[in-house]
């Protein structure tokens, strides 16, 4: 089995290579939990519920200062702590296809099969919203109008999703000569 | 010494697919500062579903960032709102210096801010002349006073806009440098054979607005045509006034001898140019009007209000000019049909091709650029002091939403530190397909 890993302040990225023929290439992403980041985010929505309770019960202000304190404090909550994704995998099958899976710290997992016959191309892209810009690694399928993210939650550095690319690429275009080679053999076979 | 490589962000509201004289400006520019090996990135907002990042001609890459515009194709002022996405694309593309583009653009305004806080270099070109008496004007000017406050460098495109730039932000004189537009010659060009016949073509194209002077069609339109029976008009373009020219066409029976096209697409803009003899341009203020840079490039002949910059735009033989006035534009359509027989269109469109040429620009523009970044940096107590001078209560305010932006992009380098945004790598097209289209109208 053969392994190697790149670890950054957030994620870490192992490749795993199962089984003794490698056949099935496995990549997973583990979130790196920021303890000081979730306890600087839990303080600041601690005090804005503490503001709000202060207005309301001691300076007698509308409830409505409560309320707002209280949202936007599960905002921050929301924002700070994120989904809690505890990983996420990418796992290769080739001639197969490719399973793509999320862990939840709830426990929960999230699980994808596309075909390898359905993939026609996987794609490095630059994502723009509002506020950011990032690297996507995704998928296009046959028949679908969507791109398919690879990573659902996690927005990974290029030098984590370059690797995984480049897999896919082989897996994907090596399963495509084939059905081309084997179309243009029932074809001379049936003339 | 040539000028060192420079990774350039331009940015402004006003890009493709819209089209128009600042949107031709960065885009053409573009393009040759690409040729002459810089890296350039353009940042707008994003029209309809165009949206994300897209690569144009010769590599160009934009970035139609997300926010919606709320009036007049601009981008909505948040003053902080786009600090995240504008210092992720600095970094990202590790861009060296940030042109913005027109002072009506509050994406220009914002980069440009967001920019010197991060300690760039910036460089703005004022497209357009504004007044000073209107609410509009004055709050403008007062934005501009802003921006321009803490500017490396400055570009006007005309002397004329240079000095309404001066006078309505306050910028020293030696920070702004002069350099017009240009045309493409190589589209732009005069037809095989000129238009013959007796019959005279004078055509308009313009935006129908009150800016460009439509109001002042209504007027000479029908004098003209009472005086010449062999002149003909083609209007092309659209906007809250053309309802006013269908009147004026309809009350004195012109149908005839006005054709009204309707918007132009820019491809379509010179197939409607060389079917006339003379091109007229009615505009109540104007910087600098690319309108007949690209009329003279296909041979026609030029009458224009004398406004703004335009005196400085053609020579003296190749246009006449009239002041904003029925009665005087009406004798300067009178002195062109005259000179009619005297204009060569090939001969004017070979003076245009060495008159006026973006490669020019992109080089005096790389001058500029050069300035820019030889200016030395100054800490943010000493940019602090030039916003002071700004008003009695302006400044202070200036101060205020600088000193926020400071502390806001200190926050920012917390939750996200520029060792977690990925830099874009480098994608090289050879510049042989830009080169080729000049170098063919030249072997031409």
């Amino acid at each position: 089995m053969n392994e190697s890993s790149i670890a950054t302040a957030r994620f870490t990225y192992i490749h795993d290579r199962k089984w003794p023929s490698a056949a099935i290439d496995v990549h997973h992403v583990i979130v790196r939990q920021s303890n000081l980041k979730g306890l600087l985010v839990c303080l600041l929505a601690f005090g804005f519920s503490a503001n709000g309770l202060y207005l309301f019960m001691v300076l007698d202000k509308s409830p409505f200062a409560l309320l707002w304190s209280l949202l936007l404090s599960s905002i921050l909550l929301k924002l700070g702590i994120g989904k809690s994704v505890l990983k996420e995998s990418v796992m290769i099958m080739p001639h197969f296809g490719v399973q793509l899976e999320t862990h939840y710290k709830s426990g929960r997992i999230s699980r994808r099969f596309v075909p390898v016959s359905t993939i026609l191309k996987p794609l490095l892209l630059e994502h723009v919203n509002p506020v950011t810009s990032y690297w996507v690694l995704s998928l296009i399928l046959l028949k679908e109008e969507e791109l398919t993210p690879v990573f659902k939650e996690l927005h990974l550095p290029l030098k984590m999703l370059v690797p995984i690319w480049k897999e896919l690429c082989g897996s994907v275009s090596g399963d495509n000569d084939s059905s081309v080679h084997s179309n243009v053999e029932d074809h001379e076979q049936s003339v | 010494m040539a000028p060192e490589k420079q990774r350039i962000l331009m940015v402004s509201d006003f890009f493709y697919p819209n089209f128009g004289g600042v949107e031709n400006h960065i885009y053409y520019l573009s393009q040759c500062l690409l040729e002459l090996g810089h890296k350039v990135v353009v940042m707008t907002h994003a029209y309809g579903n165009r949206s994300g990042v897209r690569y144009m001609t010769g590599g160009l890459k934009v970035y139609y960032v997300p926010w919606r515009p709320f009036v007049m194709q601009n981008t909505l002022p948040t003053f902080y709102g786009t600090l995240p996405i504008i210092r992720t694309i600095l970094i990202r593309e590790q861009i060296s210096l940030v042109h913005g583009h027109q002072a009506f653009s509050t994406l220009c305004h914002e980069a440009l801010m967001h920019a010197r806080t991060m300690g760039y270099k910036v460089v703005f070109t004022d497209h357009s002349l504004y007044g000073f008496s209107d609410v509009g004007s004055i709050h403008m000017n007062k934005v501009l006073q802003f921006t321009l406050a803490d500017v490396t460098q400055a570009i006007c495109v005309s002397h004329t806009s240079k000095e309404n730039t001066v006078l309505r932000s306050g910028i020293p004189p030696e920070k702004v440098y002069m350099i017009p537009n240009a045309v493409d010659t190589a589209m732009f060009k005069p037809a095989e054979e000129r238009p013959g016949g007796n019959e005279i073509v004078i055509v308009v194209i313009s935006r129908l607005v009150y800016r460009k002077g439509a109001d002042l069609l209504v007027e000479v339109i029908p004098e003209v045509c009472r005086l010449y029976p062999n002149v003909r008009f083609i209007v092309g373009g659209d906007g809250p006034k053309r309802v006013r020219l269908e009147e004026m066409r309809e009350k004195h029976s012109l149908q005839d001898r006005v054709d009204m096209l309707g918007a132009v697409p820019h491809a379509s803009v010179r197939s409607v140019l060389i079917s006339g003899h003379i091109f007229l341009n009615s505009s109540l203020t104007e910087a600098f009007c690319i309108a007949i840079l690209e009329a003279a490039s296909c041979g026609l002949l030029t009458v224009s209000t004398r406004v703004g910059g335009v005196p400085e735009v053609l020579p003296e033989d190749m246009v006449v000019l009239a002041e904003p006035d029925p009665a005087d534009m009406v004798l300067a359509i009178k002195k062109a049909i005259s000179l009619l027989p005297e204009i060569d269109p090939q001969v004017m469109h070979e003076r245009m091709k060495k008159l006026y040429d973006w490669h020019d620009v992109a080089k005096r523009t790389e001058i500029v650029y050069d300035r820019a970044l030889k200016c030395p940096n100054q800490p943010l107590l000493g940019r602090l002091s030039r916003y002071l001078s700004c008003g009695s209560w302006a400044g202070k305010l200036f101060c205020l939403v600088m000193i926020i932006d400071f502390l806001l992009l200190h926050l920012l380098q917390l939750w996200q530190p520029e060792e977690d945004i990925d830099k874009v790598p480098d994608f090289v097209i050879p510049p042989v397909e830009i080169s080729s289209a000049f170098d063919q109208e030249q072997d031409d």
